[in-house]
């Protein structure tokens, strides 16, 4: 009996290991360019972190990358993926911000330039180490091996030419403070990073308020795009990410106001009724409690006043 | 009979009666704890899980420092002799004695620390001598308790120690009264940090009548934030008093 057992545990720890494979299937979505698409949902040790969108450029002078997900794994399959479509080498990563799913795949691209925004690099030293932990703790054993990797170069505003791609730089800083988002010239691909979450509930975790991404989406959108690549969710050729992006901000930034101004407590808005018309949003009820969490006290410090006897002697 | 041995009967009888045959159902969350919070907390005196202790806090803490908890037991108004709260897991789980006297309802919101995640409990004695227990379960990724203070690294914070920022919200019959105290709440869990917090708490009316009081445990959030619903109208005072013996207190228009 016991035997059997054994063999059984044999025969399925292979199909164990077999399952901590990211299936990275490259999309061409204009000339030169290809995009990882991972799903909407949240981390998840079904999913290995795999809930990012990550990109790449194939220029004539080699491989731009853009963001390199979630674990030093999916940092390694990218590379496969990205062998599998080109013959030629990888010289750069972009890193649009520093969060886990965007950065702790950088493991892999240790042989090229690692450029991200100063104040990416600044925050992803300060918060790497955490959000890498917390990562173990959601998505398990798919993390194995991962440690932070800091950015190598400082990238700053401007156009970057790799090859025949010129790529225009904009600092901007809504979702984290330091926001990069990537204009490819030629293409008219934008890559928003996760200043545009599409059909999923944005996260506020670093957000230096709604206001300053609202202006940022106002950036964004008058640029000359022609295809917008959201950090989360699928691609669109038109507007549509970019209008649920305001319609969204401006409601979660009214609904965290009336709640201020009404006495609410946290426990309160965090059960706040979601509009409908955000139903097709994925979890957008599990992002309204974090970022009542993030946001919150500062609506709630804006509708107290001082009232302590040494305020008011 | 005298009048105390009949009030001391009085006071018996209900408890006799519950500690008979009483069942207390079935525990709503699954609980190693129970048995010994039951004991240390309630003095294993007569209790029953009731879902009409409400004791509201998120699914998960997103910031194990400031975990919003809220606690209703409206549904005993006019009962509620005094209100404990505790997280089992916690290091440190007591939270928070609650005793609403004349007009404060019993509604409370609190901001604790979560160290791991663990059963929440708000037990509500009432004057049948009856503990209502409400349960929750919160997730955490934990480190709520043992993180290092964010008040102690802003320059210059013991000047603000004891500033209350506060505010008076008109909501139909009552009114909700909310509070934030600058002060560290330290807990004695970090290096060379003992503790340092606010033990103690009264809300008042204007004529220094006493309308509720707490006792507040390291559990609790630095800058600790407080919520009341408070009926009726007047200039409502609030004082407190930190384990190193300062005072402060602030009223409310």
């Amino acid at each position: 009996m016991r035997w059997i057992l054994l063999l059984l545990i044999g025969l399925s720890l292979p199909a164990l290991a077999a399952e901590l494979e990211y299936t990275l299937k490259p999309r061409l979505i204009a000339a030169d360019t290809w995009l990882l698409e991972g799903s909407t949902d949240n981390f998840a040790k079904a999913n290995g972190g795999n809930i990012v969108n990550t990109g790449f450029i194939v220029t004539e002078r080699g491989v731009v990358v853009i963001d390199t997900g979630p674990s030093k794994r999916y940092g390694e399959a990218m590379r496969k993926a990205i062998a599998a479509v080109t013959d030629k080498p990888v010289i750069e990563v972009l890193l649009t911000h520093h969060h886990p799913d965007h950065a702790l795949g950088n493991q892999a691209f240790t042989d090229v330039p690692i450029g991200a925004l100063a104040g990416t690099t600044e925050l992803l030293h300060q918060q790497g180490d955490g959000m890498a932990e917390n990562m173990y703790r959601l998505v398990g054993d798919w993390m194995r091996g991962t440690e932070v990797v800091l950015p190598t170069e400082t990238l700053t505003p401007g156009v970057r030419s790799f090859g025949n791609h010129d790529l225009r730089l904009l600092s901007l800083g809504g979702h984290t403070g330091a926001d990069l988002a990537i204009l490819d010239q030629q293409t008219g691909v934008l890559f928003a990073g996760d200043l545009v979450f599409y059909q999923r509930a944005l996260t506020t975790p670093n957000s230096p308020g709604l206001a300053v991404w609202l202006t940022d989406i106002a950036t964004l959108q008058a640029l000359p795009w022609t295809l917008i690549v959201p950090g989360h969710g699928p691609v669109a050729t038109d507007a549509k990410p970019f209008e649920q992006m305001r319609d969204y901000l401006t409601w979660l930034d009214q609904l965290l106001r009336d709640g201020a101004a009404n006495g609410s407590d946290m426990s309160e808005m965090i059960r706040s009724p979601i509009p409908e018309r955000f139903a097709g949003i994925n979890l957008s009820r599990y992002e309204l409690i974090r970022s009542v969490s993030h946001l919150y006290p500062r609506y709630e410090r804006g509708q107290m006043t001082r009232v302590d006897s040494a305020a008011t002697q | 009979m005298n009048w105390r041995a009949g009030c001391l009967l009085a006071c018996w009888l209900p408890l006799a009666a519950h500690a008979v045959d009483l069942d207390p159902g079935k525990d709503p969350v699954p609980s190693v704890m129970w048995a010994f919070y039951h004991k240390q907390m309630l003095g294993d005196a007569p209790f029953v899980f009731d879902d009409r202790v409400k004791l509201l806090a998120p699914p998960f803490a997103e910031d194990a420092r400031q975990v919003p908890l809220e606690i209703d037991a409206r549904a005993f108004k006019g009962d509620v002799v005094k209100i404990l709260a505790w997280a089992e897991l916690n290091p440190l789980p007591k939270i928070v004695d609650f005793q609403p006297r004349d007009r404060v309802l019993p509604w409370l919101s609190i901001r604790i620390r979560i160290e791991q995640a663990t059963p929440l409990r708000a037990a509500v004695l009432t004057r049948d001598g009856l503990w209502h227990v409400g349960s929750t379960l919160i997730d955490a990724a934990g480190g709520g308790c043992t993180a290092p203070s964010v008040v102690r690294t802003q320059p210059g914070w013991e000047e603000h120690i004891g500033e209350v920022l506060g505010g008076r919200y008109p909501r139909g019959e009552f009114s909700r009264l909310r509070l934030q105290v600058a002060h560290p709440m330290d807990n004695g869990m970090v290096g060379g940090i003992p503790e340092f917090y606010i033990n103690h708490a009264e809300l008042r009316d204007q004529n220094d009548h006493v309308l509720a009081t707490l006792e507040l445990f390291p559990a609790v959030s630095e800058n600790p934030n407080l919520a009341f619903d408070i009926e009726g109208t007047g200039q409502t005072r609030l004082l407190l008093r930190d384990n190193s013996g300062n005072q402060f207190d602030a009223a409310i228009p």
